[in-house]
C-alpha cells in the first residue's frame, strides 16, 4: 500500500510540475498569440515572435512527453506545422490559423484544469478532433515555388542551413538586402562571451541569420565561427562595427562563385547552434537570457517570508529592550546607543521585507490577458459588439492573490458582456453607441490595490433587486434600506438579476460566489450601477497576504489581533448608549444601527469589571457591519499570520496565530466568520 | 539506567532517524523499537521515538478559545504555530500545576507534516525493547494505549499517538 501510495504521490507531483510548467508555456503563448493577432494588420509575421510561439509549442511538446500526457504532445505538434507554417509565410496570420492556436492553447488550458490530464476520453476525443482540423489546415497550404534568389551563394554554406534559415536567407535576399559571412576565432574557454559580443554587434547592423562553427587553421586552444549575415551595409561597414582583430568579413552575395576554403562545418555539428526551436539561429545569446530567470516555488518564498517575519520580531524585542534602558537614568547612555542601531536594522529589515514581498508580486496583466481572450471570444461567439479598455495591468499584486483572482474577475466581466450590455439596436434606440463598453482599471492605493470593472450598459434597477430578494425572503417587506444597501443585496446567496441561464454565465457561480472568493483574500467588493447608465463593480485587496498591519486588543487576560484591512474603526462609548433588541446588543453609529458583540463572550473569557467607557472595535465584510467590544484597544503592530497546526483543524473566529515581539504568540481574528456568524444569528432569530 | 530529563531536551531526529533504521532492520524476523518513556505522576507512558520530533521545556502558552478542554492553547516553535495538548486533561487525569520544572512539551511529528506538542510531567528515558516483548493492553477497547512494554519489573502503557491526537473534532 505504502509503495502504491508513494508512487501516487510521484505522480501526482510530477503532474504539478507539468501543470506549472505548461501554464507558464501557455501563458507566453497566449501573451504572443494576442500580439500576432494585433500585428495581423500589417501583414507579415514578425520572426522573434513566430520564432518564440514555435519555440513554445516546442517546448510544451518536449514537457508533456516527458510527463506523458501523449494528447497534449501530440497537439503541440501539431501546432508547431502551424507556426512552422507562419514562419515560412507559408501560412498567412489570418483568422482561421490564430483561432485554431487560439482554440488549441484554451483547450490545453482547460485541460490543465481539469487536472485529470488528457487521460479521459472524451478529452482525447477533443484533442483528436482539432488535431484533425489542423491537419486538414496545414495540408491546404501548397509548398511556395522556391525561387532561385539563392544562386551565386556558397552551396557548402546552403548545405549547412536549417530550412528556416534558408527561409530567412531567401527574404533577405529578395528584400535586395546583402549577405556577408564573417568568421573569427576566440579562445576555447571563453568563446560564449566573445561570441555573444560578436552577435551583438552585428546584430546592430543586420539580421544573423545562421551561426556555425567553421573549420581553419586556428590553434588547438581556439574555435572558429562563421556567422551568415543579412544587412543593408556594405562589407566595409560591417567590418568597421566589429572589434574582434582576427575577424574577416567576405560578401558572399557580391561573389558568384567562392572557393570552397572555408566551408562551413559538417551539419551535424551545427545542429545544436542552428536548431531552430532551441535557439531561434542566434544561439548563445537566448541561451543566457535563459539564465536570467529563476523559477521558484511560491513555498520557498513563504519560508523566506517567515524567515523575514522572525527578523521583525526579534527586531521588535530589540526595540523594546532599548526603550527599558532609555527610561532609566543608568543606562540611558547605553540605551540611545542601541536605540540607533535598533533604527538602522529596523531600516534595513524593511528593506529586506520589502524585497522579498517585491519577489512575489506579479503583475495584473496575466489575468487581464485572460479576460481580453474570454471577450474575444465571447465577442465572436454571441456577436456582440464590446470594447474592452484596461487600464493597470503593471499593477503588482501577490501571486497568491492574482490566482485568486482570476475567477471573481473572469465572473464579473462575463456577467457585463453578457447581461449588463444590450443588443446594438437597443443602445442605439437608447441614445448610446452601438458598440458597448467595458472597462478594467487596477490602481494601487497605500497597501491597497483597487480594481474597478465597469460597463456601460443597462445598469442595475435597485427596484427589481429588492422584490426578488424579499421574495427570496432576504429582507423583510417594511425593511428600510438605502440604495447602496440594496444594491449590494446582489452579494447576496440566490439573488442574481437576470433569470435567464446563458452558457456564457449560467455557470452556477453567483455573485455571492465572487464575493466569498474576495473576502477570503481579505478584500472587500462593492457595487454600483446607475438605470441605463452602467454598473461599475469595484474590488479592495490587500497587496500582499504574508505581512499585515494588525490592531492588537485585550479581553480579560489575553491578547488578540485583528487585521486592519477589516477595522473600520475604532470607538470608546458609554455603556448607557448600548442598546438591546430581542436579547442582541447594538448602538446607534451615525443613524444606523451597528450590531455588537461582546468578544468575551463569544470566546468565553470572564466578563470584565464595570468600565465607564466601553471599546468597539467596528468591522466590515462587505456590506455587513459588525462592532467588536473589547476590554482595551492597545497597538498597531506589522503581524505574520501562520496557520495553527495540530488536531483542532480550524475554529471559528480564529484565522491563525501571529507572535508580536515581548507579546509572545498572539491569536488572529478571522473578521469573516465573526461577522458572518453575526449575520447569520440574525437571521435565524 | 534513567538519564536526566534535561540531557534529552534536544531536537530528536537523529535518534528518531535510527530507529527507523532499527525497524527495518529485523535480523531475526522480529522488530526492535525505540520508545521514548514519558510520566505523568507516578504513572509512565511510552511513545514511539520515530513519532517524536523534539523535546521542549514548558514556556508560556496561549490559550485558545472554542477548542476541545484538552488543547491548552497554542504556542511557536521556530515560527511554526502549534497546538498543545495537555496530556493530563487528554486522559481525564487531574491537573498537576505548571511550575514543576521538569514538565516538559513533547513535539510529536503528525499526518501531513503537522506537529502537536503534548504536555507531560517529564520524560526520563528511551527504551529498547522487541516486538515479542510487548503485551496487549489491559485498559478498555479502542483506548490511547496500543501496548505494554516491560521496563524492569513493571509494565510502561505505550501509546497509539494517532489516538491520543484524535480530540473526536472534525479533520
Amino acid at each position: 500500500v505504502a509503495a502504491r501510495r508513494a508512487q501516487k504521490q510521484a505522480r501526482s507531483r510530477a503532474t504539478r510540475e507539468f501543470v506549472s510548467e505548461a501554464e507558464e508555456i501557455l501563458e507566453r503563448m497566449r501573451a504572443d498569440l494576442a500580439d500576432l493577432a494585433d500585428a495581423r494588420g500589417t501583414g507579415g509575421v514578425a520572426p522573434e515572435l513566430a520564432n518564440r510561439l514555435f519555440r513554445s509549442a516546442h517546448s510544451l511538446k518536449g514537457i508533456a512527453g516527458m510527463f506523458g500526457f501523449e494528447g497534449v504532445s501530440d497537439l503541440a505538434h501539431h501546432l508547431e506545422d502551424i507556426l512552422d507554417g507562419l514562419r515560412m509565410g507559408r501560412i498567412s496570420p489570418g483568422a482561421p490559423a490564430l483561432d485554431l492556436l487560439d482554440e488549441a492553447v484554451e483547450l490545453v488550458s482547460g485541460l490543465l484544469e481539469r487536472g485529470d490530464g488528457d487521460d479521459a476520453a472524451d478529452a482525447q476525443a477533443q484533442v483528436h478532433a482539432l488535431i484533425e482540423r489542423i491537419v486538414a489546415a496545414v495540408a491546404g497550404v501548397a509548398e511556395p515555388a522556391a525561387a532561385d534568389v539563392l544562386e551565386g551563394i556558397d552551396s557548402a554554406v546552403l548545405r549547412a542551413l536549417t530550412e528556416y534559415e534558408e527561409h530567412r536567407l531567401r527574404e533577405s535576399v529578395r528584400g535586395g538586402r546583402a549577405v556577408h559571412l564573417v568568421e573569427a576565432s576566440f579562445e576555447i574557454l571563453s568563446f560564449e562571451d566573445g561570441l555573444s559580443e560578436l552577435t551583438r554587434a552585428v546584430r546592430e547592423l543586420g539580421e544573423v541569420i545562421s551561426t556555425l562553427p567553421a573549420p581553419g587553421d586556428s590553434p588547438d586552444s581556439q574555435i572558429r565561427f562563421s556567422l551568415l549575415v543579412a544587412t543593408e551595409c556594405d562589407s566595409g561597414a560591417l567590418r568597421a562595427r566589429i572589434d574582434i582583430p582576427n575577424a574577416s568579413v567576405r560578401g558572399l552575395r557580391e561573389t558568384s562563385t567562392a572557393p570552397g576554403e572555408s566551408a562551413p562545418a559538417p551539419a551535424a555539428h551545427a545542429e545544436p547552434l542552428a536548431d531552430p526551436a532551441d535557439s531561434g539561429g542566434d544561439g548563445i545569446e537566448s541561451l543566457k537570457s535563459i539564465s536570467d530567470t529563476v523559477r521558484v516555488d511560491i513555498r520557498k518564498l513563504d519560508e523566506l517570508m517567515n524567515l523575514v517575519g522572525e527578523l521583525v520580531i526579534q527586531r521588535g524585542a530589540i526595540g523594546a529592550i532599548a526603550d527599558r534602558l532609555l527610561g532609566d537614568p543608568v543606562t540611558s547612555r547605553i540605551g540611545r546607543e542601541l536605540a540607533k542601531v535598533h533604527k538602522a536594522l529596523e531600516r534595513r529589515l524593511a528593506d529586506l521585507q520589502a524585497g522579498v514581498l517585491e519577489v512575489r508580486m506579479v503583475p495584473l496583466r496575466q489575468v487581464f490577458e485572460k479576460l481580453s481572450r474570454v471577450v474575444r471570444r465571447l465577442r465572436r461567439d454571441l456577436g456582440k459588439e464590446v470594447r474592452l479598455d484596461i487600464r493597470g495591468g503593471d499593477t503588482e499584486l501577490d501571486k497568491l492573490i492574482v490566482e485568486q483572482l482570476a475567477d471573481p474577475l473572469m465572473h464579473v466581466v462575463r456577467n457585463a458582456f453578457d447581461h449588463a450590455i444590450e443588443s446594438a439596436d437597443e443602445r442605439v434606440a437608447a441614445g448610446k453607441p452601438a458598440e458597448g463598453s467595458i472597462r478594467i482599471e487596477a490602481l494601487q492605493r497605500g497597501n491597497h490595490v483597487v480594481i474597478e470593472v465597469a460597463d456601460d450598459g443597462r445598469g442595475i434597477d435597485p427596484e427589481a433587486v429588492r422584490r426578488r430578494a424579499e421574495r427570496l425572503g432576504l429582507v423583510e417587506r417594511d425593511a428600510v434600506l438605502s440604495r447602496k444597501e440594496t444594491l449590494d443585496l446582489i452579494f447576496a446567496p440566490g439573488l442574481s438579476t437576470t433569470q435567464e441561464i446563458t452558457e456564457t454565465s449560467g455557470r452556477g457561480v453567483g455573485m455571492d460566489v465572487v464575493r466569498e472568493n474576495v473576502t477570503a483574500l481579505g478584500g472587500l467588493v462593492h457595487v454600483d450601477s446607475q438605470i441605463g447608465r452602467g454598473t461599475t463593480v469595484v474590488f479592495t485587496l490587500p497587496i500582499t497576504l504574508a505581512i499585515i498591519r494588525a490592531l492588537t486588543v485585550g479581553v480579560a487576560d489575553q491578547r488578540f489581533a485583528i487585521p486592519l484591512t477589516a477595522v473600520l474603526e475604532t470607538m470608546l462609548v458609554d455603556p448607557s448608549t448600548i442598546q438591546r433588541s430581542e436579547g442582541r446588543e447594538f448602538l446607534t453609529l451615525r443613524g444606523e444601527p451597528l450590531a455588537l458583540r461582546r468578544l468575551h463572550a463569544e470566546f468565553g473569557l470572564a466578563a470584565p469589571p464595570l468600565a465607564a467607557r466601553l471599546a468597539v472595535v467596528v468591522v466590515g465584510l462587505g456590506d455587513l457591519r459588525l462592532g467588536l467590544l473589547v476590554d482595551r484597544l492597545e497597538s498597531q503592530q506589522d503581524a505574520v499570520i501562520k496557520p495553527i497546526q495540530g488536531p483542532v483543524r480550524s475554529v471559528r473566529g480564529i484565522a491563525g496565530a501571529t507572535e508580536l515581539g515581548d507579546q509572545g504568540t498572539v491569536l488572529v481574528l478571522d473578521v469573516a466568520s465573526l461577522v458572518e456568524d453575526a449575520a447569520k444569528r440574525r437571521e435565524a432569530a | 539506567m534513567s538519564i536526566e530529563a534535561e540531557a534529552i531536551a534536544e531536537p530528536f531526529e537523529e535518534v528518531a532517524r535510527r530507529a527507523a533504521l532499527h525497524a527495518d532492520a529485523t535480523s531475526d524476523g522480529s522488530t526492535e523499537r525505540e520508545l521514548l518513556v514519558l510520566w505523568l505522576g507516578d504513572d509512565a507512558y511510552a511513545l514511539p521515538v520515530e513519532r517524536v520530533r523534539e523535546i521542549v521545556r514548558l514556556r508560556p502558552i496561549t490559550p485558545m478559545p472554542r477548542v476541545p478542554a484538552s488543547v491548552r492553547g497554542v504556542l511557536s516553535l521556530r515560527g511554526e504555530i502549534v497546538q498543545v495538548i495537555d496530556l493530563r486533561r487528554r486522559l481525564g487525569l487531574a491537573s498537576s500545576g505548571d511550575d514543576n520544572p521538569r514538565r516538559r512539551i513533547v513535539v510529536l511529528n503528525g499526518e501531513d507534516g503537522q506537529m502537536t506538542g503534548l504536555l507531560v510531567d517529564r520524560v526520563s528515558e528511551v527504551l529498547r525493547l522487541r516486538d515479542e516483548d510487548l503485551r496487549p493492553p489491559t485498559g478498555r477497547e479502542a483506548g490511547t494505549v496500543a501496548a505494554l512494554a516491560p521496563q524492569g519489573n513493571r509494565f510502561v502503557s505505550v501509546f497509539d499517538v494517532d489516538r491520543v491526537l484524535d480530540l473526536g473534532v472534525g479533520a
